[in-house]
């Protein structure tokens, strides 16, 4: 089946979403299985990755950026929407034909202790893209896997070893060797650095980069963590509840956040310089987030939105462009934050604390 | 303090000095395995079938000399803790008012109506909403960041002195994280108690300590004010830790290049490398030198001591390189360089000599 032909100026793209939706139904009883509520995971995303690029994913535990991942690379089915790679709609390849596209786009993930086999030995778990493709045998298939293991770090004589001998940023290069195996063009990194230690995430990061600029790779990186994210990101995107509020340049972002939630999440990151932490106005959100089974009206963010206005709680804003900002900055906001606009006295004054000294930062002096 | 291991003694903590001035907020930071948990454990004696030796002084008392029931009069009451799951410490078939009020009556002689108050006020304290009928909520009806309030209050419940809290928002949303230091700070400043935050977050540690320790398997490489761990470091692993961490590379004064924008010319992180070793063997000398970038002979032989950089020793670092060698930057790593290499080359001509 052909899909129709991209619109034009879609060779930049590499992957498209479309309005795509992921719902995981809550089934109760036994023989009819009634379903009786439904988790909006992922509730109508459309994005674009280009060629090349690095695309942040960013948002708090539950907003469904792993989901949207497993979207993207077909390891969930979608509800609905479409996802579109290379110009071609893969949202409904068949079996065979998503096998084929594994050679292009291939995922890693946060767990390196569990998405490693540890029965089988680390030569055979990397070897193994290549066994399924026929791509190569034997003497052959070893040679390429050796090449791989050397070229993330790895040392090629300990093909025979088991995951269990290798120590969690180890690991993560066996993950990586494995997804690179069969050359592919997007590589989606589900939290990759989550569960290392600092030192080790580091080493991880600059190898990342390295690949990226030796094998032309494209990346969709996801992470909680948001000064990684910044490091790595050329664009980012902001996931809350299902929803993408906010897409930007990486810098345009940080510098010019225009959706209070995002305004939020950069003001809560903690700062590893005394100075800075300080010195810095912090944007202290109230409440939690909501369940994504029953998720506010209107926009999903009105809860705990310190601009929240009566329109917020009706009407779910656009995910577009807005007046003054930069090309290929969009956000879904009825009131975007202005440049000098001071959002923390905003949230103080809804949380009716106004005058009462609610220092967020700064009570401690330096000796 | 020593385990006994089917493999030999693991030795997890050697030689850690400690001091909190009461009223004061202390980071811990270290890496997973660097030991920093099990001193706060060990000090409390909450860790079995360890060996521990040397001295916990609080309030004058000597906490490993006590016996059972001494050290648990004194926990939960004068010293608190609060760690990193609350799910896994809290008791999931009990009401969360009952296990915060079960705590008050075990110390104090209160009525369990009395008790129960004190706990609806605790949680308002803490900041949940509707304290009167949370107080009837299990533990799996809280959110994460609700869950670690419960375990605030119930920390604070009889105004300890010191409340030792062990990677408190590790498992935590950063927006979440937000209010729960924010939490800590303002409930701190308040009720005057002295924390120990022990954390591998150095954000965290930035965000909320005033004196810090930095950790390496299982002893205190360097200790100093939050400023000069920060912005003068001495220890190469405090260093290292710092380089290795994206956001610094968003400091002022660093422009950032992400990562793809411009090929060949990237923003890279400066990593340690190698691993931390295992706590079975750790190398001879100063425990960081196989990774060390600026080793000397001198490293490999004999352990350093915490020895005071400044003249007041606030600011103490376990480290052979000459005492003024502090800071980051090209500069004074050059200078790093330079003592590493006189400190080789010294040996290697007494060597030739002898």
């Amino acid at each position: 089946m052909r899909s129709s032909p991209p619109p034009a100026g879609d060779d930049q793209t590499l992957l498209r979403l479309e309005e795509v939706v992921k719902h995981f139904p809550i089934r109760r009883g036994v023989v009819l299985r009634r379903e009786v509520g439904r988790v909006r995971a992922v509730d109508g995303v459309s994005l674009e990755v280009r060629r090349g690029e690095t695309l942040g994913l960013v948002g708090e535990t539950g907003c469904g950026k792993s989901t949207l991942a497993r979207c993207m690379a077909r390891l969930h089915e979608l509800t609905s929407g479409r996802v579109v790679f290379d110009g071609r709609d893969i949202s409904r390849l068949p079996q065979r034909q998503l096998r084929r596209l594994r050679t292009d786009l291939q995922m890693i993930f946060q767990d390196p202790y569990n998405s490693l086999n540890p029965r089988r030995r680390v030569g055979s778990i990397i070897g193994d893209p290549l066994a399924i493709h026929g791509l190569a045998d034997g003497a052959e298939r070893r040679r390429r896997v050796q090449e791989l293991m050397a070229q993330v770090g790895l040392n090629p004589e300990h093909y025979n070893r088991f995951p269990a001998e290798f120590s969690g940023g180890q690991r993560q290069r066996i993950g990586i060797a494995r997804a690179l195996a069969l050359r592919p063009r997007l590589v989606v990194c589900d939290e990759p650095v989550s569960a290392l230690d600092v030192s080790i995430q580091a080493q991880i990061l600059n190898l990342l980069a390295d690949l990226q600029g030796q094998l032309g790779l494209t990346y969709v990186f996801i992470a909680h963590d948001l000064s990684v994210v910044r490091h790595v990101s050329t664009r980012i995107a902001v996931m809350y509840l299902g929803k993408i509020v906010e897409v930007a340049e990486t810098e345009d972002l940080f510098t010019r956040p225009r959706h209070p939630y995002t305004c939020a999440l950069l003001s809560a990151i903690p700062i590893p310089d005394p100075d800075l932490a300080d010195r810095r106005a912090r944007l202290l959100l109230t409440g939690d987030v909501p369940s994504p089974v029953n998720p506010p009206t209107g926009c999903r963010f009105h809860p705990r939105c310190p601009k929240a206005r009566e329109r917020c709680r009706r009407e779910e804003p656009r995910l577009e462009p807005r007046a003054g900002d930069q090309e290929g900055h969009a956000t879904a906001c009825h009131y975007p934050v202005e440049p000098d606009e001071d959002l923390a006295q905003a949230a103080r004054v809804r949380e009716g604390t106004v005058g009462e000294v609610k220092d967020a930062g700064g009570t401690h002096g330096d000796r | 303090m020593t385990f006994p291991t089917p493999d030999g003694p693991l030795e997890a903590v050697r030689g850690v000095d400690l001091d909190v001035p009461s009223g004061t907020v202390v980071g811990v930071v270290g890496e997973s395995g660097s030991g920093k948990s099990v001193t706060m454990l060990s000090m409390l004696g909450l860790i079995q079938g360890a060996q521990v030796s040397g001295q916990a002084l609080f309030e004058g008392r000597d906490l490993l000399g006590m016996s059972a029931s001494e050290l648990r009069k004194v926990r939960g009451a004068r010293i608190a803790m609060v760690f990193q799951d609350p799910l896994s410490s809290l008791h999931p078939h009990y009401r969360v008012g009952w296990q915060i009020a079960e705590m008050i009556r075990a110390h104090e002689p209160v009525s369990r109506a009395q008790a129960r108050r004190r706990a609806v006020e605790l949680l308002a304290m803490v900041g949940i909403p509707q304290p009167e009928q949370r107080v009837d909520d299990y533990p799996h009806q809280f959110s994460g960041g609700m869950r670690q309030r419960v375990m605030i209050a119930m920390a604070l419940a009889l105004h300890p002195r010191l409340l030792i809290a062990d990677e408190p928002t590790t498992a935590l949303d950063v927006t979440v994280q937000l209010q729960i230091l924010d939490l800590l700070r303002r409930l701190q400043a308040e009720l005057d108690t002295a924390v120990i935050i022990v954390t591998h977050d150095l954000g965290v540690i930035a965000e909320m300590a005033q004196e810090v320790l930095v950790m390496y398997a299982g002893q205190v490489v360097e200790r100093a004010s939050r400023r000069g761990i920060y912005r003068h470091p001495h220890h190469p692993y405090t260093r290292g830790l710092l380089g290795s961490l994206p956001a610094r590379a968003e400091l002022p004064g660093r422009p950032h290049a992400p990562l793809g924008a411009e090929r060949g010319r990237r923003d890279r992180l400066t990593p340690i490398p190698g691993q931390p070793p295992s706590l079975l063997h750790v190398p001879s000398g100063c425990p960081f030198h196989p990774r060390c970038p600026f080793v000397m002979d001198v490293c490999r032989r004999k352990p350093p001591e915490l020895r005071p950089l400044d003249a007041d020793g606030s600011h103490r670092s376990a480290c052979w390189l000459p005492v003024d060698l502090v800071g980051l930057g090209p500069e004074v790593d050059g200078r790093r360089q330079a003592a590493a290499e006189a400190g080789r080359a010294r040996l290697g001509r007494s060597q030739e000599a002898g």
